[in-house]
């Protein structure tokens, strides 16, 4: 019994020797480098990110905040090693984790980030070239109308929200913004409606309510998505007939509804496909654009 | 009185004509072509120098000014500069054999040529593969500030120019040759083999059987692995001259070999404002792909202070990326692209690939980059891998196998969003001449061709001066061929009518037909190629020229420069490999072309009882895919029988004697699981029939031959890849044994 603990105890130290010996880092070159973190899950963090198997190990101070590094000059550098650390959301000077990675961190590790800095509202040249009329001349001026209130802006601009939920497959913001629907189409009044939307809506007026209320009923997106093709056809007529401030694109996908096809309305021409979601995000055309 | 009236208006028109002429500077540069050594990958190699530089000195003019770049070619082999994207005298376009012989060592060619255009372009070698070892550079054209297009705002930016390319540590000759015998190595190095016990741990076993139940070995995005990619030869740089809110114009172009590359900015969107050299009417995105050989101008902004924000370079298929950093002080670094999730790739694949061979669009009509069915391997837009259930025969993908992503908010480029500030409709009233093309190909003998024919295996396409020239191009290909049209400027039919975008390149993804029509207007014999290096190599290509236009008189015997053209994807290539086992030595080598393939394969045992063995086949493929290849052979045998060991064949055929040597003639198929089928007649009237299928990619570096045959004959091996020559290798043969060795091969 003895004897086998014995053995085990001295297996256990030829191993740890073997990987003590594993981690010999050659070449080495060690420095110390400020990384900016908070507490002992960002140390972790740090160093995992940091540490490659007998190319680099860092060991970093949560209360100094003071990392010393150690690499093999020969097969890396210390940017390269920062570099891995700010991809894993830890600024240092030399660089700036990327927002997205920030975000990513436990809300413990998200410490100040001092080294960043703050973007200017207005960047100098931009006033400048403001002043100058010379504003590129893609970000053209926009001239603010006002126009008078459209009765069914709201409804639109619902519709819009419901099938931007719908692209993203989020079923539960899908049944929120038909609801949403559903008021707005409640809310609006008919009597200011001009003569051709007038005619349009008392006949879509049944549907949109029907399709707006199933929609909202349910968070089966699959479900909600049979219903957003009649919903879309129902909201094209009327579009069709009301003034826009600005083009919307009418498109289509083939294979959406079992290979039969189903159409959607959307203000951006480029293709966002609400019937499938990630999968076949881009799948479909612009087939009328209804100014 | 009258007279003189004349003389002073014809003084004044002399003088005019004069000052023309003046105004036509001329600008000369010297280019020096010199062998060198790189440090670019993980050790030195040898690659080309210009100037002393990589990528070759950035060449700057003005619109109106005459070019007079005269290269001294100090190589041990010829050379020659394409100048990419320009309009100018076919006999100053820089392709050897077509519309100049070759600049020979130790020479000095002059190219002359007067400056027509603006925008952003490039030039490089188009001599063998020298572009795939340095000889790219940018070729900046600028605007007369007198030019009614002046952009105020965009063209009075400061400019960068940028050249985006990659290292290869491997001789390119031998990664062409390597990509002709269907290596997986690069495959193994990039980690994408995509074998079986992969394809059963993420749970996509089904996937990967139906793949190769249709013929196709692993999908991947890119043929080559790279070392090193590279901004104007650097992985990492910056540009320390902005600050915050400067607006920096960056001239970028593709000088990869075959590396498509996605633009990703730290600082905000990227607004692409010219295409090709062309300018297009500024379009905010969030990142776009720059094709083979393609150029795109963007404007980025530097939002903060003390601040550099990375401009990410990442290649297409994610290994790699390199970056550069805009400004000065810290690094504001970007999320790089994260990994592509292949199987899914896969399933979308086998989705579209019919059995036979042909590529399935199911309806949807695709065009001009706008749906990007590798979508599906995008984490950022279709969400993060998870562990699939495998569904086979449910056919029709539903949003269960994805997650939905909060990031599908992403802009990416595509060609329906390029649209010209000014008209670019063509000459009206001018005969139309429409042709068509299906971009085909083969991947596992690396066979690229327009509609299943090489540049050796066609004539030159005959357009007439002033014509209207209209392409539709269908991709029938499994891969994206970036296709470049030589010495014209093409409008691109994408739905923005009469200010269609003009470009030299499109991109053109599988299963895309996309149109473009330009103006037959400049004679001489002109390239329209994938600019992919290895796939022109292999022949993916036509020459358009025109009728009755006079000889380029650089080309003085236009025959035997046509075979020198031609000899390029008429090419052979060898490959060899010997298995050096305890039982015996094994073995084969092959030399194939676009066409043809003679092997020849030995069976070596240690003694006579084990016997020698060698076969060899002349055969030809014949199809688009190459399954079929009927073939002409030579078998020769000696082996010690026992008397009391007669054996049979499964058709009661006796083999009877200890030498046996004959002819043969039979077919060999390639059936679905890439099982190779072969039969075979002999001159002693004896038949075979026989099933092979090697290198079935079990996990990331093994591999299972199996054979069997009607002469009662079979084999298993095993093998493990150690590197691009070497592997270790355990087999079971029914001549020989068990054996175990070691497998090189070439």
């Amino acid at each position: 019994m003895n004897k086998s603990i014995i053995k085990i105890v001295v297996v256990i130290t030829v191993m740890l020797s073997f990987i003590a010996c594993n981690a010999q880092i050659k070449n080495a070159i060690t420095e110390t480098v400020k990384i900016y973190g908070n507490c002992g899950m960002c140390k972790k963090t740090i160093e995992n990110a940091g540490n490659s198997k007998e190319i680099a190990k860092i060991d970093w101070n949560v209360d100094t905040k003071i990392a010393t590094l150690t690499y093999d000059g020969k097969k890396t550098n210390k940017d390269a090693v920062l570099k891995r650390i700010a991809l894993s959301g830890y600024d240092s000077d030399t660089f700036l984790a990327p927002d997205s990675a920030y975000s990513k961190l436990p809300t413990c590790c998200q410490y100040d980030r001092v080294a960043k800095v703050a973007v200017e509202t207005k960047s100098k040249t931009e006033i400048i070239l403001e002043n100058q009329g010379k504003h590129a001349n893609h970000l053209e001026t926009t001239t603010v109308k006002i126009q008078k209130e459209n009765q069914l802006k709201a409804v639109f601009d619902t519709y819009f929200e419901v099938k931007n939920a719908l692209v993203k497959t989020d079923g539960q913001t899908v049944s929120a913004k038909a609801t949403a629907l559903l008021l707005a189409i409640n809310a609006v009044k008919m009597d200011k409606l001009t003569a051709g939307e007038h005619a349009i809506w008392m006949n879509v007026l049944k549907n949109l309510n029907a399709d707006a209320a199933y929609i909202a009923a349910t968070k089966d997106v699959k479900n909600q998505r049979d219903h957003f093709d009649t919903l879309s056809n129902n909201i094209y007529e009327l579009i069709k007939v009301s003034k826009q401030e600005t083009p919307t694109y009418y498109q289509f996908c083939p294979m959406a509804n079992d290979g039969k096809g189903a159409n959607w309305l959307s203000k951006e021409n480029a293709v966002k496909n609400p019937y499938y979601g990630a999968m076949m995000l881009s799948c479909g055309k612009t087939v009328e654009i209804i100014n | 009185m009258k007279n003189k009236k004349i003389k002073i208006v014809g003084i004044v028109f002399l003088l005019f004509i004069s000052k023309i002429i003046f105004a036509q500077k001329i600008v000369r540069y010297d280019l020096y072509v010199r062998d060198t050594i790189v440090n670019f990958g993980d050790k030195p190699k040898r690659a080309i120098a210009v100037n002393g530089q990589i990528p070759m000195p950035t060449l700057t003019f003005t619109e109106g000014e005459i070019a007079e770049i005269y290269v001294h070619n100090e190589l041990k082999e010829s050379t020659s500069l394409h100048w990419h994207g320009l309009m100018l005298p076919n006999k100053e376009d820089g392709v050897p054999y077509l519309t100049q012989m070759p600049i020979e060592p130790n020479t000095t060619h002059k190219y002359v040529f007067p400056i027509i255009q603006h925008g952003t372009h490039w030039y490089h070698s188009h001599s063998g593969l020298q572009e795939q070892i340095g000889m790219y550079g940018s070729f900046v054209m600028l605007k007369k500030p007198s030019d009614p297009t002046f952009r105020k705002g965009i063209d009075d930016l400061p400019s960068v120019p940028i050249v985006l390319s990659e290292w290869t540590d491997v001789n390119p000759n031998n990664v062409h040759r390597m990509l002709h015998n269907a290596t997986d190595w690069f495959a193994v190095q990039k980690g994408t083999t995509q074998s079986y016990a992969e394809a059963i741990q993420q749970g996509y076993f089904k996937t990967k059987v139906a793949n190769e139940w249709k013929r196709m070995n692993a999908m991947d995005v890119s043929d080559v692995y790279y070392n090193k990619f590279l901004i104007n030869g650097k992985n990492e740089s910056q540009l320390y001259q902005f600050k915050a809110g400067d607006k920096v114009r960056l001239r970028i172009s593709n000088g990869g070999a075959s590396t498509y590359f996605w633009l990703n900015y730290a600082g905000g969107k990227i607004t692409v404002v010219a295409n090709d050299g062309n300018d297009v009417a500024p379009v905010e995105v969030d990142r776009l792909i720059v094709a083979v050989s393609e150029t795109y101008d963007v404007i980025v902004t530097i939002p903060a202070n003390k601040t550099a924000y990375e401009l990410l370079v990442t290649s297409e298929d994610r290994t790699k990326s390199a970056s550069l950093y805009i400004g000065e002080g810290i690094k504001q670094i970007i999320e790089p692209l994260p990994k592509l999730k292949y199987f899914e790739g896969m399933k979308m694949m086998n989705d579209m690939m019919k059995m036979n061979g042909n590529l399935n669009d199911m309806g949807m009509s695709m065009s001009y980059n706008q749906m990007d069915m590798n979508v599906v391997m995008y984490p950022e837009i279709t969400g993060v891998a998870k562990k699939v259930s495998d569904k086979m025969g449910n056919m029709k993908m539903t949003e269960d196998d994805y997650t939905s992503n909060k990031l599908s908010e992403i802009i990416t480029l595509n060609y329906s969003m390029l649209k010209s500030p000014t008209k670019t409709t063509l000459p009206k009233e001018v005969p139309i001449r429409e042709l068509k093309f299906e971009l085909s190909g083969n991947m596992n003998r690396y066979v690229w061709s327009l509609d299943n024919k090489v540049v050796s295996e066609t004539d030159k396409i005959l357009i007439k001066k002033g014509e209207n020239v209209r392409i539709t191009i269908y991709n029938g290909s499994m891969m994206r061929h970036p296709m470049h049209l030589h010495g014209h400027d093409f409008r691109i039919i994408n739905g923005q009518g009469e200010y269609a975008p003009l470009k030299n390149i499109i991109d053109i993804m599988p299963m895309e037909t996309d149109v473009l029509e330009f103006n037959a207007n400049a004679e001489g014999d002109w390239f329209f190629h994938c600019h992919i290096l290895y796939h022109m190599m292999a022949g993916m290509g036509r020459v358009f020229t025109y009728e009755n236009q006079e000889a380029n008189p650089l080309i003085s015997n236009p025959k035997s420069a046509q075979r020198k053209l031609f000899a390029e994807d008429r090419k052979f290539h060898f490959m060899a490999e010997n298995d050096f086992a305890t039982n015996g030595n094994d073995g084969m080598a092959m030399i194939s072309s676009t066409r043809w393939s003679i092997g020849t394969e030995w069976r070596l045992g240690y003694n006579a009882m084990h016997g020698y063995e060698t076969e060899t086949h002349i055969g030809r493929y014949i199809g688009k895919m190459q399954w079929f290849m009927p073939f002409v052979g030579f078998d020769w045998r000696y082996r010690k029988i026992h008397e009391d060991a007669i054996e049979k064949s499964f058709f009661g055929q006796e083999s009877t004697k200890d030498i046996r040597s004959v002819f043969s003639a039979g077919f060999e198929y390639t059936l679905p699981m890439l099982i190779k089928a072969q039969a075979e007649v002999f001159t002693n009237s004896n038949f075979r029939l026989q099933l092979e299928r090697m290198d079935i990619p079990v996990a990331k570096r093994i591999r299972i031959d199996l054979m069997w045959n009607t002469d009662k004959e079979y084999m298993a091996g095993l093998r493990y890849i150690i590197s691009r020559n070497f592997s270790f290798k355990t087999h079971y043969d029914s001549d020989m044994g068990l054996g175990l060795g070691v497998n090189l091969n070439y």
